[in-house]
């Protein structure tokens, strides 16, 4: 994972490690297209629904050119039904039997009439729900959850809106809610690198784009050639005797203007592409700059920060406008097409309808039908082109939704009483990125202990902790949970019987009840009063204007850090679990409170796993047994005393430093 | 912030006023824009006109040319009506079809089929001749089209970036100038949110509040001034149309508003829900709490989407009874119009235009008159729709001036001197602070602090350490009291050149992801790797960057995922000495290193201060113990000032008792 995403970095100007791979082929947008049509059956019904509306919403186009043509040669010129060669199509014979003797304004009364019918129905122009967006992908992400729409409006119109936009809805729900599970289910080395995080984040702004490159890929096309089967239908009903000539221009439309753009389709998907990745570089910059806000601040790194997002955006606009640019010449050459397809048109049916052949009221129906095949012709040809840039933003996502998941070690066997023991045999582990954190562990916990794990920078000694609730598994060893290989339990039960609190206090902008009940939800009041009381935090939260359920800034930054420190600790006692892990539990507290806390955390350790990674002396000194860890293997073992009665100690002499000597 | 609850028209006029500061820098251009549409809008309905005349009236129906347009196609008279003509030849049309006619019989011999009659009607032949070079017009027409209309919106998307890049670099300026009092308090997604869809949010102000009414206008009128020539009485229908549709326009617009207020709220919050459940991936994860946040994550979602969709539903149903009342009107004035083409009434000032021979209601007229309408329309409603988005813009704006009206809350004065050089001492006066007003963090601190001293500020979590250096930094100002450096008040010296005075190393050591040696130098660009590779050396640094794959050159992971806590410290620690400022300030700087290397890190950092004030915030004590002078933190206010010595020798001092908190079942204190 870490490799992947780090081996572009090289290779390009962004900082953006997963945007960067430009190409995509035709056969993967196929792959993707393929896999995307298989999670439209989490919103099945409202597809349905979308494509029976969509259907109906069709009808208008069999009798609008007909009804213009009646009015332009019964009405307008007046000429008798029977006067014409091109026969009406068998859906129209019935209304133009039932109008045929009526007076010029009595015709026109019908159709007007009709026309009324039809307008409740398919309305005046088409439906689309969609606000304004900027020129960038987040905000144009925004329109694309809630995308839907319609042909036409009144009451068909207005229906197939509405189920389209629940169907957008509920499919990129899904997707965003699989992500959020597939981020938990990432292991825990990998989510070290703060990143991938963030990278996940940014492929949520990429999810709406699943049920846009659906429709687009089903629908879309399904009813432009619903629409164009209509057309050449009629044409080739009624005028396929007249003049068979435009039933063949007719059918050739849409292969002629697929012809034309097919070739564009690698420079367009290329520059998309491009343009897309100089987008969520900017993003990055402008995330960074403000994530890290006070950082900069206090380092004077303003005008740079500036510069930075400055470079950025002016690189997307520039690249936006690039894509517009390719879209124009494309644009230009099938629009050329279609228009040598109009002048055609126009000098034939002028021909007809000067030698007597066809109406003018002909020249009506012609022109709406034709118009129609040529803009489903201009459709046809840029479609393939457009989904490649939906297709690269759903890669994003399947790219994480195929992430290696954790392996839960093939376990199934389920924890559920748990005594607390826990045994480390011969365990070696190296990271990710090749450092050996630990060689040859071996180690004995069992319950009502407060074990200290000590030893310098870099030693080893989080890796040793991680080991326990399984988030990382080592090269070789085992390790036992009350006799069990945890190879063989469920990961999940194990989690459940181990807290872990975390070196960095990240606390969520909730209010600090939410905060607690977030890892504990069945915790009660007092269960919870507890907590904060063992970790020294009862008093200032009390002190909070509206105590516990008071709203933390982001991150908790209205608090000190070691306010902070402690409502984490709080967070990590309220579950009650037999194994309780603290990695520098008291590194941002100042020494009394520091005391009680450990203190506190003596009284805990009754019956209960306390381990507790620290540097300070009077932390560790009250621990029951002390792991000195140096350079990944276990040097010491013993209480305090036993360690410091032993002048060959590394204990010691880490201690004797400590000291301030 | 004051959340408007509506937006009338005098407030959308403010907020069109309110982003002329934007707008400006490219006015020139935005006119320029606006009037080549006009002009080309103009051209193309005149033309329009012209082209239904000639395609319906004389190509397909065979009458003869106006004169003028004999003179456009380069036609001879033999193509022209004669004057007068029409109007005999309709009577007569009326009376008698089969009459002879007056003029140019001999013409007219050959050529004498149903009701033919060479005075007004072409033959065939002449009727391919006018369409042919119709044909040709219509092509140069395109090929013009095609370069004109493409130059015109790129034009468009050219000037719009312009001001949007502007205004993206205004915004994200502010919002780090703005002190961290606003930032302490906003959730970061909040913010990210804000920037980069409100920055848009007034790009689309420029362009749907201005340059697309006032194409939509200009579309309307020039539709209705086509449509009124041609009948008054359907130019009075059409205004009484308006009644009820503007009816509806009110009536929903607070709705428009109010949902769309709910749907930008909870999009806000779900996009700080995700942002933040993912910055806490592993508690969640470690605690298991993947489900609560799953389920309060979907919840937030659900609420998000279910806003946007009611927003949608109103924005649609108002669209659609408009387009009903409007597509009635089509198709009413197509019933008026189709009867008064059977009479063949005339227009009302159609005629006038020489080259349209609109004089009566005929093919051409229905069908020109009839696709107006359908503009008409067209057009109204895009202003309608417009009028739609506009109140979701409005919403929208209102943050987005939100973050662009704030001021910064530190402003320079405007005597403001650099920062004295060489520094000799530092003082503070009686300061008193705190962040909320009713709530001192500081009450009166009195402290100095001269060059080559180190002092350490200790006290109980809370006590206002932090916050002393913030004043000193100034991130805020102090509500009473005054810090001077070398005599001259903190608040006469530039922000800038103070700012550029002080380093520090931060509580929190943030990295970016960025390579090693950048990180160091992120605050100096320009130090020579000489100069970070020594600041490193100072910070215990060099050691452990030089055991790693690229060295210097190895590229972190965002916030420096891939180091120990210990080493993104030291790292933060070299970040501040690089820059070789005279005022150093270290933030609880080795809480997470170890004895030996935090021994080892204040050994050199006493060598290299020899030349500068450094300030120690910490609660360790032997690294407080090394301090030149140590200032004891209490509620807000400084209790002991002295050395480690002097205050152990206070009985019963507070700092004593601290240390003896620490050292309270200590074995004697080993190594001294």
């Amino acid at each position: 994972m870490s490799d992947a995403t780090a081996s572009h970095t090289s290779t390009t100007h962004f900082d953006d490690r997963l945007d960067t791979d430009t190409r995509i082929s035709n056969l993967e947008v196929v792959g993707i297209l393929w896999r995307a049509l298989k999670l439209v059956s989490r919103a099945r019904g409202l597809f349905l629904g979308k494509i029976g509306l969509g259907f109906i919403a069709r009808i208008p186009i069999l009798y609008l050119p007909w009804l213009a043509k009646i009015v332009i040669d019964q009405v307008l010129l007046q000429e008798p039904f029977d006067q014409s060669e091109v026969p009406f199509p068998p859906h129209v014979a019935p209304f133009v039997a039932a109008i045929a003797g009526l007076s010029p304004m009595g015709i026109m009364a019908a159709v007007t009439g009709l026309l009324f019918v039809l307008l409740i129905f398919f309305g005046s122009g088409e439906t689309w729900a969609r606000f304004s967006e900027g020129e960038d992908s987040a905000t144009q992400s925004e329109n694309a959850i809630s995308e839907g729409g319609s042909g036409r409006s009144g009451i068909i119109g207005i229906l197939e809106t509405l189920v389209h936009i629940r169907m957008s809805q509920r499919l990129t729900n899904h997707l965003r809610t699989e992500l959020f599970r597939c981020m938990g289910r990432l292991p825990m080395t990998v989510l070290d690198n703060h990143r991938i995080g963030d990278a996940v984040y940014r492929v949520m702004y990429d999810a709406p784009m699943l049920p846009r490159m659906c429709y687009r890929a089903t629908l879309e096309p399904l009813f432009a050639l619903v629409g164009a089967a209509i057309s050449l239908y009629m044409i080739g009903y009624s005028y396929g005797d007249v003049a068979p000539e435009l039933v063949w221009a007719a059918f050739a439309v849409i292969p002629a203007g697929l012809c034309i753009t097919v070739p564009f389709s690698g420079i367009s998907r290329r520059v998309q592409q491009e343009s897309r990745a100089a987008g969520s570089a900017t993003t990055n910059a402008l995330e960074e700059s403000l994530g890290n806000v006070s950082a900069v601040q206090s380092l004077g790194g303003m005008a740079r920060e500036k510069e930075r997002i400055d470079a950025r955006s002016s690189e997307s606009f520039r690249r936006y406008r690039f894509v517009k640019l390719v879209e124009l010449i494309v644009g230009f050459t099938s629009f050329g097409a279609v228009v040598v397809f109009g002048f055609w048109a126009y000098v034939f049916i002028t021909d007809q309808v000067i030698d007597g052949v066809l109406t003018p009221g002909d020249w009506g129906v012609l022109f709406g039908l034709g118009l129609s095949l040529g803009l489903t012709a201009l459709g046809v040809g840029t479609f393939w082109i457009e989904l490649q840039g939906n297709a690269a933003a759903v890669r994003r996502v399947f790219f994480f939704l195929d992430q290696e998941i954790e392996k839960p070690g093939g376990g199934s066997f389920r924890l559920e009483a748990f005594a607390g023991s826990v045994r480390i045999e011969g365990i070696d582990f190296t990271y990710p990125d090749g450092r050996q954190a630990l060689k040859g562990i071996d180690l004995d916990l069992v319950s009502g202990q407060l074990v200290a794990i000590v030893g310098p920078t870099g030693a080893g000694k989080t890796s040793l902790a991680y080991l326990i609730p399984g988030f990382i598994r080592p090269d070789s060893g085992r390790v036992l949970v009350d006799g069990r290989d945890i190879e063989e339990v469920d990961v999940d039960s194990l989690r459940d019987q181990v807290s872990y609190v975390f070196q960095e206090h990240v606390l969520m902008s909730e209010s600090i009840r939410d905060n607690l009940l977030m890892v504990q939800p069945d915790a009660t009041e007092a269960d919870m009063l507890e907590a904060l009381t063992t970790a020294g935090a009862l008093e200032f939260v009390r002190a909070l204007p509206d105590g516990m359920d008071t709203v933390l800034g982001r991150s908790g930054d209205t608090l000190s850090v070691g306010q902070k420190q402690r409502l984490c600790i709080a967070r990590g006692l309220i579950r009650d679990t037999p194994v309780l892990i603290l990695d520098e539990p008291t590194a941002a507290l100042d020494p009394q409170t520091e005391n009680a806390l450990v203190q506190a955390l003596r009284d805990a350790s009754r019956g209960r796993l306390v381990i507790v990674i620290a540097h300070r002396l009077s932390t560790i000194r009250q621990a029951d047994r002390i792991v000195f860890l140096e350079e990944g293997e276990i040097r010491d073992i013993g209480s305090h005393e036993a360690l410091m009665g032993d002048p060959a100690s590394r204990y010691r002499r880490f201690v004797e430093l400590q000291g301030g000597g | 912030m004051a959340e408007r609850s509506t937006l009338s028209l005098g407030e959308l006029g403010r907020l069109v006023l309110r982003t002329w500061p934007y707008m400006r820098p490219q006015l020139p251009h935005l006119v320029a824009w606006v009037v080549a549409r006009y002009a080309l809008e103009l051209v193309f309905l005149f033309a329009t006109l012209v082209a239904f005349d000639l395609l319906n009236n004389k190509i397909l129906l065979g009458e003869k040319l106006q004169h003028d347009q004999a003179v456009l196609l380069q036609l001879d008279d033999s193509y022209v009506i004669a004057p007068g003509a029409q109007d005999v030849a309709a009577e007569e049309e009326a009376a008698a079809p089969d009459d002879a006619s007056l003029q140019d019989v001999d013409s007219a011999e050959s050529e004498a089929e149903k009701g033919f009659d060479p005075a007004v009607t072409m033959n065939a032949e002449q009727r391919r001749v006018v369409r042919n070079r119709l044909g040709v017009i219509f092509a140069i027409a395109t090929v013009l089209g095609f370069m004109l209309l493409p130059t015109i919106d790129y034009y468009r998307t050219w000037i719009l970036q312009r001001v949007n890049q502007y205004l993206r670099v205004t915004m994200m300026e502010r919002a780090e100038h703005l002190s961290l009092r606003y930032h302490s308090h906003a959730r970061t997604g909040d913010a990210i949110y804000r920037i980069y869809q409100d920055s848009a949010m007034i790009t689309s102000v420029i362009e749907r509040i201005v340059l697309e009414p006032v194409v939509a206008m200009g579309h309307v009128v020039f539709s209705f001034f086509v449509i009124w020539l041609f009948s008054p009485i359907l130019g009075g229908l059409y205004l009484a149309g308006m009644l009820p549709i503007l009816w509806l326009v009110v009536w929903f617009t607070p709705r428009l508003q109010m949902r769309s207020r709910r749907a930008r709220t909870t999009n806000s919050a779900l996009t700080s829900r995700i942002q933040e459940a993912f910055a806490a991936i592993r508690i969640i994860k470690a605690n298991r709490a993947e489900r609560v946040m799953g389920a309060r994550f979907d919840n937030d979602s659900r609420i998000a989407l279910d806003a946007a969709f009611y927003l949608r539903v109103e924005f649609i149903l108002m669209r659609a009874l408009i387009m009903v009342i409007a597509g009635a009107m089509i198709i009413g004035t197509q019933y008026l119009m189709a009867g008064w083409t059977i009479t063949e009434s005339p227009t009302f000032l159609a005629g006038a235009v020489a080259l349209v021979g609109f004089s009566i209601w005929n093919l051409g007229a229905f069908q020109a008159a009839g696709s107006r309408t359908e503009e008409f329309a067209e057009a109204g409603g895009d202003l309608i729709r417009m009028w739609g988005v506009i109140q979701d813009l409005g919403v929208g704006l209102d943050r987005a001036f939100f973050l662009l009206d704030l001021k910064p809350d530190i402003v320079d004065a405007d005597n403001a001197v650099p920062l004295p050089a060489p520094i000799r001492e530092i003082r503070f006066e009686r300061v008193a602070f705190g962040y909320d007003p009713a709530q001192p963090v500081l009450k009166g601190i009195d402290l100095k602090a001269q060059t080559g001293t180190i002092t350490a500020i200790v006290g109980g979590t809370g006590s206002g350490k932090s916050t002393l250096m913030s004043l000193l930094l100034r991130l805020y100002d102090p509500d009473a009291g005054t810090i001077r450096i070398n005599g001259v008040p903190l608040a006469e010296i530039q922000t800038e050149s103070l700012r550029a005075g002080v380093a520090i190393a931060l509580q929190q050591n943030t990295l970016f992801a960025t390579t090693v040696a950048d990180n160091i130098a992120y605050a100096k660009a320009d130090a020579s790797r000489q100069a970070i590779e020594s600041a490193a050396t100072v910070a215990c640094a060099d050691a452990f960057i030089r055991e790693m794959a690229q060295g210097y050159d190895t590229e972190l992971g965002e916030r420096g995922g891939k180091l120990s806590t210990g080493q993104r410290q030291r790292l933060s620690i070299a970040r501040a000495i690089v820059r070789d400022t005279p005022i150093l300030i270290l933030d609880e700087p080795t809480a997470s290193l170890d004895a030996e290397t935090e021994h080892a890190v204040l050994r050199n950092l006493a060598d290299w201060g020899r030349e500068r004030i450094v300030f120690l915030i910490t609660h360790r004590l032997s690294t407080i113990r090394n301090a030149d002078q140590i200032a004891f933190l209490e509620d807000g206010e400084i209790r002991e000032l002295g050395d480690h010595a002097s205050l152990m020798s206070i009985p019963e001092g507070r700092y004593r008792r601290y240390v003896n908190a620490e050292v309270e079942i200590d074995v004697p204190e080993v190594g001294q």
